[in-house]
């Protein structure tokens, strides 16, 4: 360089500019951003969907497994980050979907009560789980949360041998809606819920459940409430199990107690299952873990003939993933990924030590 | 005696508003600071531009040793901002560096540097310039600029007055009904007094009838062998564990006098009283300034719906609680790890960070469990003038637990020995190394000499 250039820009140096406008990474880096793009794609599915492009069936097994992402997600605060066991999972979600519907169908509510009624029903729901994990903890807590699903079911039950939910036509703000506009409903919750709990897990709100879940007497001696916080990580999770009940309801439009599996254990083991397969502490990690539980079978491997034929190869292929991810990484997919960066990280910081020492000697 | 469930909800409204006022006061000096720092950026960027532009006008002019040392300066600053990136880089992959890479590393950087100064000083051996000469100090015109200062005072000002108006009505409120609840007494000079604390556990007298006084500002020790109760004490002050008789009084930040025992293990650290614990007790999915921030909890004022919306009122408080934070790590010389995940960090740096958690909520007293437990000597000697600092920086009292007597021996002004739950000795280090029933109970029952130990 010429020498009077490298004086002067020794001698006055320019500050450090900022990063040039449009810095695509950065941009990408947020998380909100990447949750708004994905919504976008999710949103796109459809349209390609109703212009012939992608088979229909693969856009309504996509917004079905939406549906049990949400209700993932919650289970993820709760799980991952507070650390309280749940086995209550389809009792949250049934009893968010049968209360609508009773409102809808029986009283003939308009949708906006329907909505806030159900809220207020899984809000009281979580806040006596949470007094509950308060006195029990672990196992024991999920136990407990199993024998409260049961009872709701079965409450369920009695009250009418078997509900019948047969929804025709759903009127929205005076608008008819078809599947098809439930599935952009679908998407749009999925995103708001999406960044809403991403915005509370880097937020004081989340690193407090992260202390909680590590040792509950470090946390009290920072002055975290264990109540405040293991009564909010239950009620967000009832609150999200209850919009997927609602939005299952809204969308699958046929179903009875008798008959549907929903209210079972099997719907709590497989939310359990795909937020553990996924990662407990990622919300992406658990939307793909619902992906995998949920949307592998309906999505792709139903288009393949021998699974088809033998659809119990699926459920073993399942199992065999939940084994092999638990055994190897029990912080799941996003474990996965996260140690694969680490280990590059370190490998470009191995190469990047050898380059500064070796060009010296 | 105990306070009505109305005065309670006062003396929370109280404890809001003061956090909310103290909030917006760090948020105005925080703007103000930023304002002014923007200011000065422009104003040295305007010197800058126009040295510059002097400098390349008379270039001939210039000395060749000025030119030399400048060159050299920045191609010696260039390497050494490459070695720190790599070094903090490191440090924040966790990759494991061996002794060997470690040595490598520094000498190649030492070389690094050597050949620089040779290289330039070869390349810039021939300059045409006049070896002494130097440019005049341009004259920079300052833009009349109106004080931002005065408008972000003003704009917070309003707010601030505002909060302080509804605190004085809630004080007078509270002062009002203060007649009616009698008042309990705590000798003046004195933070902490625990007075016939008593705890068991089902037939167990764990700590029993023991009392003690400790003054604002002492570093006080409470030793004792293993399982005489010291650990069960703290969980008493703490509210770890509800105390089964017995008074603990504490001087709050008002000059209050509090019994803890009515206080909710969660709500003690707004007396600021804080621990640490025996088993270093960090979230290690979390960097080292998150845990610090976990600390600050109490203090943001913005609730759920602002976490969850990350409203302005909640970005502004985690600038403010990070900046803190900041401050604390670089107190601690812990600024190097800010950024690194608490998980596979060094025991002694976990320890460290425990501490300087106690730091995130202005101290009034702080009780380490066992600081001294797994560190080797000379992190040992370090601990004991880091507490002193601590005492001395944050102006406040320290509790401390602890095994290794030259520790204690060392930093406490004064010793509360104590055996099965009851009192042994009390003193100054000195009357405790001499005191016949300390070395019986450490030693046992057949120690007869003369104990200078």
């Amino acid at each position: 360089m010429d020498i009077k250039q490298e004086y002067l820009s020794a001698a006055y140096p320019e500050s450090a500019k900022k990063a040039a406008g449009g810095n695509v990474r950065a941009v990408f880096a947020n998380p909100l951003a990447q949750i708004a793009l994905v919504g976008v794609v999710l949103a796109l599915v459809q349209f390609l969907a109703l212009g012939g492009m992608i088979s229909s069936a693969f856009a309504y097994a996509l917004g079905n497994t939406l549906i049990y992402a949400i209700v993932a997600i919650g289970f993820c605060l709760l799980l991952g980050y507070s650390g309280l066991a749940s086995l209550g999972t389809a009792g949250f979600i049934g009893l968010g979907s049968y209360v609508a519907f009773y409102l809808i169908e029986g009283m003939g509510a308009p949708y906006y009560v329907a909505l806030f009624v159900t809220l207020a029903v899984s809000i009281a729901l979580g806040v006596i789980v949470g007094f509950i994990s308060l006195r029990i903890e672990g196992i024991y807590l999920a136990i407990m949360t199993l024998a409260l699903a049961e009872i709701i079911r079965s409450l369920l039950m009695v009250l009418k041998a078997t509900i019948k939910i047969n929804i025709n036509n759903i009127v929205l703000f005076g608008v008819n809606v078809n599947e098809k506009a439930v599935y952009l409903l679908i998407t749009a919750t999925f995103i708001i819920l999406m960044a809403l709990t991403s915005n509370l897990i880097r937020s004081p709100v989340g690193r407090a459940m992260l202390a909680m879940k590590d040792s509950t007497s470090a946390a009290q001696a920072m002055g975290i409430s264990l109540m405040k916080y293991r009564l909010l990580a239950f009620v967000i999770s009832t609150i999200y199990a209850a919009m997927g009940g609602l939005l299952y309801m809204m969308y699958v439009r046929n179903m009875t107690t008798a008959t549907s599996t929903l209210l079972t254990l099997s719907t709590s083991l497989n939310i359990l299952g795909a937020v553990i397969i996924g990662g407990a502490k990622s919300l992406w990690g658990t939307t793909f873990g619902t992906f995998i539980i949920y949307g592998l079978q309906s999505m792709f491997l139903s288009k393949i003939r021998f699974f088809v034929e033998n659809p119990a190869f699926i459920t073993m292929i399942t199992g065999l993933l939940i084994i092999v991810v638990v055994m190897f990484f029990p912080g799941g997919f996003a474990q996965m990924l996260s140690s694969l960066r680490l280990w590059l990280r370190r490998k470009r910081v191995e190469r990047r030590i050898r380059d500064y020492v070796g060009n010296e000697s | 005696m105990s306070a009505t469930r109305a005065e309670r909800r006062l003396l929370e409204k109280a404890r809001r508003l003061r956090i909310e006022i103290g909030m917006l006061e760090a948020a105005r000096e925080l703007q103000i600071e930023k304002a002014a720092a923007k200011k000065a950026a422009r104003s040295a960027e305007r010197a800058r531009a126009a040295g510059r532009e002097l400098a390349e006008k008379s270039f001939e002019k210039l000395g060749a040793d000025e030119i030399r040392r400048a060159i050299t300066e920045k191609r010696l600053r260039e390497e050494n901002e490459r070695y720190a990136a790599l070094r903090k880089e490191i440090l924040l992959s966790g990759y494991l560096l061996s002794d060997k890479d470690n040595e490598a590393l520094a000498d190649a950087h030492t070389a690094r540097l050597e050949r620089i100064r040779e290289n330039t000083a070869a390349e810039l051996s021939e300059l045409s310039n006049p070896a002494q000469g130097q440019l005049p100090i341009p004259t920079v015109d300052e833009p009349e600029e109106t004080s931002s200062a005065e408008a972000i005072r003003a704009r917070f000002d309003e707010q601030i007055s505002q909060a302080r108006k509804r605190l004085r009505e809630v004080e007078r409120r509270l002062e009002s009904g203060a007649a009616s609840t009698e008042r309990t007494e705590l000798e003046e000079g004195l933070v902490l007094s625990v007075k016939e604390l008593k705890m068991y556990f089902g037939g167990v007298k764990a700590v029993d009838g023991l009392s003690f006084d400790v003054r604002e500002g002492e570093i006080f020790g409470l030793i004792g062998p293993n399982g005489a109760g010291k650990t069960t004490v703290f969980n008493c002050i703490t509210q770890f564990y509800k105390p089964t008789g017995g008074k603990l009084l504490f001087r709050g930040r008002e000059n209050e006098v509090l019994d803890l025992t009515k206080e909710k293990v969660h709500d003690v650290i707004l007396h600021g009283i804080v621990r640490t614990f025996q088993n270093v007790e960090v979230v290690p999915e979390l960097t080292v300034l998150e845990n610090l921030l976990i600390a600050g909890h109490r203090q943001y004022s913005s609730g759920i719906a602002a976490s969850a919306l990350h409203l302005p009122k909640l970005r502004r408080e985690e600038e403010i609680i990070r900046r803190k934070a900041e401050k604390v790590l670089q107190f601690m010389g812990l600024t190097a790890f800010s950024g690194a995940y608490a998980f596979g960090l060094p025991y002694g740096i976990l320890k460290k960070i425990e501490i300087a958690r106690t730091l995130m909520c202005s101290p009034r007293l702080i009780i380490l469990d066992e600081p001294a437990a797994g560190l080797n000597d000379a992190e040992t000697a370090e601990l004991a003038s880091l507490i002193r600092r601590i005492r001395d920086e944050y102006r406040c009292t320290i509790l401390l637990v602890e095994h290794d007597m030259g520790l204690v021996m060392d930093v406490c002004d004064r010793i509360c020995a104590i055996s099965f739950g009851k009192l042994l000795a009390f003193g100054t280090p000195e009357e405790i190394q001499t005191d016949p029933n300390v070395q019986q109970a450490y030693l046992g029952v057949e120690e007869d000499d003369d104990g200078t130990a």
